[in-house]
């Protein structure tokens, strides 16, 4: 007996440039275009596309600076309880809130808790890890640029909040913009 | 024990003066035939200061056959050159001997590799003359041997003078004798090892206690002057800021404190010792006493494994214990009734320990006398060791005080 | 718009990668070691490793059973060879974190063919200069949890005053933001190994590693910030870690060692040595793995100007100490230095002169820059040279330090020596595994700044 698959959901429609420059035209046509859905996908990250892409600046450095003030206050309040409080000994005739050796160790655990933070927070508004939307073609790793225009019904599951988006027209404009091999791409995980 | 002057252990060796050995062409730890009517056998010579050209002696005693472990094969049996003097016994002297090189080499277990003091201000000397002047020209020496309160950039933790006890230990330098029995007693009170002849070639010998001796003036007719050194619990301790497990702290009642159990053997205290009195378990030596020998440690004192640093405490078991009497007696601890180990067996006493918070008490009247200073005070370590400047009688003694200024 | 071909355009920045590669060509070059069974010139080095690191792994054990009196310490002389080694490859480590980091920060494109490489040595250098300092205590199985500050039942803590205790958060630190900041680089260049891969069990793990990457831009966006994040967190770290390091003798009281210019001193010290080991394991890469067109003259030439620029730094740290030894009028700071010079351990002192101030004064003649037979000679030397550095600063300064009466020299036993080339064989596991198994060149970065495929070109 079969299993009824169910009909595959349309994720977007891709096109592809060969070099950075016409990428970078393009994406500013979409981006002045009624598509506000769309990604552009490059080998490495390119100067001057977030500007066409029309995307703001990231926030990951306020969680760098929120958390490294974090570790500068952790560090001086921990061992300074930890000396003067909690198991104050006299040692070397040092003060028990000895300041200037608790330096060391304050700056090494704000910079450990910012990179820490950093690295996270990165992935967080990157929403990495990445299992549902597998990559479409290899060569966007390797030497090929492109423009995704969304469906923005592919993340609706109720029908009825469904906005009308013809993958035909979206087709046609990225055409129009210079990209070439446009194509339909369907929602797929990496392990499905 | 290392010998009071040579500073050697476990073995004996002939003793040449510098000018002598010099025309012979030889050195420290050479061997040499030494061969006389009575008999020959091969020995290390050791160069000597102070022995007259043409004269070597050697130490009776050694070349035990029937001694046990400690006793047999150490050194030769000098008594082959000592004859009779009629019937009024041995003669020690007087035996003619010839020496001729061997080209062989063997390292004496020396404890004490370097002999000068090289103008730094480890010691206080002072001749009587000058001292009959003005007593108190023994701290005006150069270096300056006693420092005034130095202005420091924070606030003393404690302050010892609230202390019911603040013990310190002093050395009276004039009566020291040198003679090693300090050494022995708190090698004997604390169960500290014996490491063995191979280790102490190495210069891990675990003395907490050791007594240094500087030669000075001409080497062929040398000054000696000696030094007891132990951990000078020092106020500003060096060690006690460096180690990272918190193994070494300070006592309120002034002690530098040792706690073996925390120590993970970083070896950082013993590298910032200024006195270099810590001392490394480099192996597990307690695992050589076995059986009944283990009655041969004080049951006060824990038995310490390897990777672990020791030094001197002050023999803080006796001071515990007194203090445990004291306060069973509902008493406070009185002057003399508590002492260490080295103080008890020394026999000039020259060394003193007490409680300083007690105006009665001996400790007290010698931290105030004008030879009173501290070894190394330049360094601001504070230690709670002083020593008696030594005063020199003899005519033609050379006075080590010190020729440079130096600070560090 | 006229077509024109790649390769007779006249190049924007041809320095940096050679032979007019293409972006596919970046991936084919880069990622064919990977692909390939590993060949026997990589086998016979990995054996050699693993032999040497046995070895040591043997004496290391023997010295956990019978204690530290396996070596050659004694008193006076508590550190050896083992805080040798430990300074040794902590110093090395610092050359990839400037790379990585204070390169970018200053906008040198050239870093982007070397850096990748760097940064794994920074990791491995760190994870062996941890190991080394955690095996020299006297009772490792408990220094190992009581040196961190944990909370526990009895209320311990550790004295957080201590340089040692300072080490620990550095040195951890300085491993893992080194370790996230090489992760994050890998991300893209794993997405593009993974999109490569034929082998299943490959591209499995590959998928995850890689996090599920895929390119885009909105990520690209917070991905940069971020790289410029760690770049800037990494710079002053990195001074930080070796003046950490430093501490442990500066902060201490010995002539020789408590002197404020260790810190500058030993950070100049690190990028010195670190440069020459990537220099020295790079020349062996590019060769074995046909790397010459990313890793080219060029990049090992600017490498040897730095190296040369921080000998001198070094060179001239020998020399100020040597004035404010005499200068400070400090007894026992001038016997000190008289003593390094010519002293009992006058040869190591001259090994260390010549190697690290004399030798690498060849590198004035640009013939001598851009030959690899130099450069690798050059490379070891100061490499040896600056062990001799560390050891003659340990040891001289321990052997003779403030009461004549403690003085005692100190010779490294057959095991430290043992443990020492073991050190160097975990160091070299870990790298030949990097090479044999992750992307040794930044591919997307390299791709940004390498010739760009022009507008209206025909690609190939």
């Amino acid at each position: 007996m079969h299993k009824e698959n169910p009909a595959p959901v349309l994720s977007g429609v891709v096109g592809f440039f060969d070099d950075p420059e016409s990428l970078t035209e393009a994406a500013a046509k979409v981006r002045d275009s009624s598509y506000k859905q769309f990604d552009c996908f490059t080998p490495y990250a390119v100067h001057g596309l977030e500007h066409a892409q029309g995307l703001p600046r990231s926030k990951v450095p306020y969680v760098t600076g929120v958390f490294a003030f974090t570790g500068t206050a952790t560090a001086f309040a921990w061992q300074y309880a930890a000396s003067a409080t909690w198991w104050p000994h006299i040692i070397g005739g040092k003060p028990m809130n000895s300041l200037p050796a608790f330096v060391p160790i304050i700056f090494e655990l704000s910079v450990l808790f910012g990179g820490i933070a950093t690295f996270f927070g990165m992935l967080a508004f990157n929403r990495l890890p990445n299992l549902k939307k597998r990559a479409f073609d290899p060569s966007i790793t390797n030497n090929r640029f492109a423009i995704m225009i969304d469906n923005p019904n592919a993340e609706i599951d109720d029908e009825e909040e469904h906005v009308s988006f013809s993958p035909e027209q979206a087709e046609q404009f990225l055409k129009s913009v210079g990209a070439k091999d446009v194509r339909k791409v369907y929602n797929e995980g990496w392990f499905s | 024990m290392p010998d009071p002057i040579s500073t050697v252990t476990w073995d004996n060796h002939l003793n040449i003066g510098p000018a002598h050995a010099a025309d012979l062409g030889i050195q420290s730890n050479d061997v040499v035939l030494l061969k006389g009517a009575q008999g020959s056998f091969e020995i290390p010579v050791k160069v000597q200061p102070g022995i007259a050209k043409g004269a070597v002696t050697l130490a009776l005693g050694y070349g035990r056959t029937a001694a046990g472990s400690v006793g047999n094969q150490v050194g030769q049996n000098a008594y082959v050159f000592a004859g009779l003097k009629g019937d009024s016994g041995l003669a020690y002297h007087g035996a003619e001997v010839t020496i001729s090189t061997t080209g062989k080499k063997y390292q004496l277990a020396e404890t004490q590799l370097h002999h000068k003091i090289l103008g730094r201000p480890i010691l206080n000397e002072i001749s009587y003359e000058e001292y009959k002047k003005n007593p108190k020209a023994s701290m005006e020496t150069e270096p300056a041997v006693k420092m005034d309160k130095v202005p420091t950039l924070w606030s003393e933790p404690f302050d010892y003078s609230k202390s019911p006890h603040r013990w310190m230990l002093a050395v009276d330098l004039n009566s020291c004798t040198g003679c090693g029995a300090c050494v022995v007693a708190c090698q004997a009170e604390n169960n500290t090892p014996v490491v063995g002849r191979d280790r102490v070639r190495q210069s891990r010998e675990m003395h907490w206690m050791r007594i240094d001796r500087y030669y000075m003036g001409d080497e062929n007719n040398p000054t000696v002057a000696f030094q007891p050194m132990m951990c000078q619990h020092c106020e500003n301790a060096p060690c006690e800021t460096v180690c990272p497990v918190v193994a070494t702290s300070h006592s309120e009642d002034g002690l530098n404190q040792m706690t073996y159990s925390r120590c993970v053997g970083t070896r950082y205290c013993q590298n910032n010792c200024p006195y270099k009195t810590r001392r490394f378990n480099f192996f597990d030596h307690w695992k050589d006493v076995k059986d009944t020998k283990n009655m041969v440690w004080n049951p006060d004192v824990t038995v310490r494994s390897r990777g672990i640093m020791e030094k001197c405490t002050f023999c803080v078991q006796r001071i515990n214990e007194a203090k445990g009497k004291a306060k069973d007696k509902k008493t406070a601890i009185k002057d003399g009734e508590l002492k260490t180990a080295c103080q008890q067996t020394c026999p000039t006493d020259a060394i003193i320990f007490g409680n300083v918070n007690d105006p009665a008490s001996g400790i007290h009247q010698w931290i105030k006398n004008d030879r009173a200073f501290r070894s190394m005070e330049v360094l601001n370590t504070r230690p709670a060791v002083h020593y008696l400047t030594k005063v020199r009688n003899a005519e033609g003694e050379a006075v080590e005080g010190g020729k440079e200024h130096g600070h560090s | 718009m006229a077509t024109a071909n790649q390769e007779t355009l006249k190049p924007i920045n041809d320095v940096l990668v050679t032979g007019g590669r293409t972006f596919a060509e970046v991936n084919e070059d880069v990622a064919r070691p990977l692909e390939n069974f590993p060949t026997g010139k990589w086998w016979v080095c990995f054996i050699a490793a693993m032999a040497a690191f046995f070895m040591g792994a043997v004496l290391l054990l023997q010295t956990f059973k019978n204690g530290v009196g396996l070596w050659g310490l004694n008193q006076p002389v508590g550190w050896g060879n083992d805080v040798t080694t430990f300074v040794f490859w902590v110093g090395i480590g610092h050359a990839g974190t400037l790379i990585s980091a204070i390169l970018f920060l200053f906008r040198q494109k050239w870093r982007t063919g070397i850096n990748r490489s760097a940064e794994a040595m920074t990791i491995f250098a760190v994870m062996t200069a941890g190991m080394v300092i955690m095996t020299h205590t006297g009772r490792t199985w408990l220094a190992a949890i009581w040196l961190f500050p944990y909370p526990n039942q009895r209320q311990l803590w550790p004295n957080f005053r201590s340089p040692l205790e300072w080490d620990v958060f550095a040195v951890s630190t300085y491993f893992t933001i080194s370790l996230i900041f090489w992760y994050t680089g890998l991300v893209p260049d794993l997405a593009s190994i993974r999109d490569r891969a034929k082998n299943k069990i490959r591209k499995f793990f590959l998928t995850i590693l890689s996090l599920g990457w895929r390119g885009s831009n909105k990520q690209w966006v917070h991905y940069e910030q971020a790289y410029l994040i760690f770049a800037g967190l990494s710079t002053p770290l990195v001074l930080s870690v070796h003046s950490v390091v430093s501490f442990d003798f500066a902060v201490s009281q010995l002539p020789g060692w408590h002197t404020t210019i260790f810190p500058p001193y030993f950070v100049a010290g690190a990028i010195f040595s670190g440069f020459a080991m990537v220099v020295t394991l790079l020349v062996l890469a590019r060769e074995a793995f046909n790397l010459k067109h990313y890793i080219t003259m060029d990049h090992l030439e600017k490498m040897n100007k730095i190296i040369m620029t921080t000998g001198m730094l070094v060179g001239y740290a020998y020399a100020v100490e040597f004035f404010i030894a005499w200068y400070s009028g400090s007894t026992f700071e001038r016997a000190t230095f008289i003593n390094r010079a010519f002293g009992d351990y006058w040869w190591a002192y001259w090994i260390m002169v010549s190697c690290n101030v004399f030798i690498p004064q060849l590198f004035w003649v640009k013939k001598f820059r851009r030959s690899i037979p130099v450069m690798f000679v050059v490379s070891l030397y100061v490499n040896i040279g600056m062990y001799f550095e560390r050891f003659v600063i340990i040891v001289t300064s321990l052997h003779h330090d403030f009461l004549p009466s403690s003085w005692a020299n100190y010779i490294p036993s057959w095991v430290e020596l043992g443990m020492f080339t073991g050190w160097i064989g975990f160091f070299f596991i870990w790298f030949l595994l990097f090479v044999r198994f992750l992307p040794s060149i930044a591919m997307g970065e390299v791709k940004s700044v390498m010739d760009q495929p022009r507008k209206g070109a025909s690609h190939a």
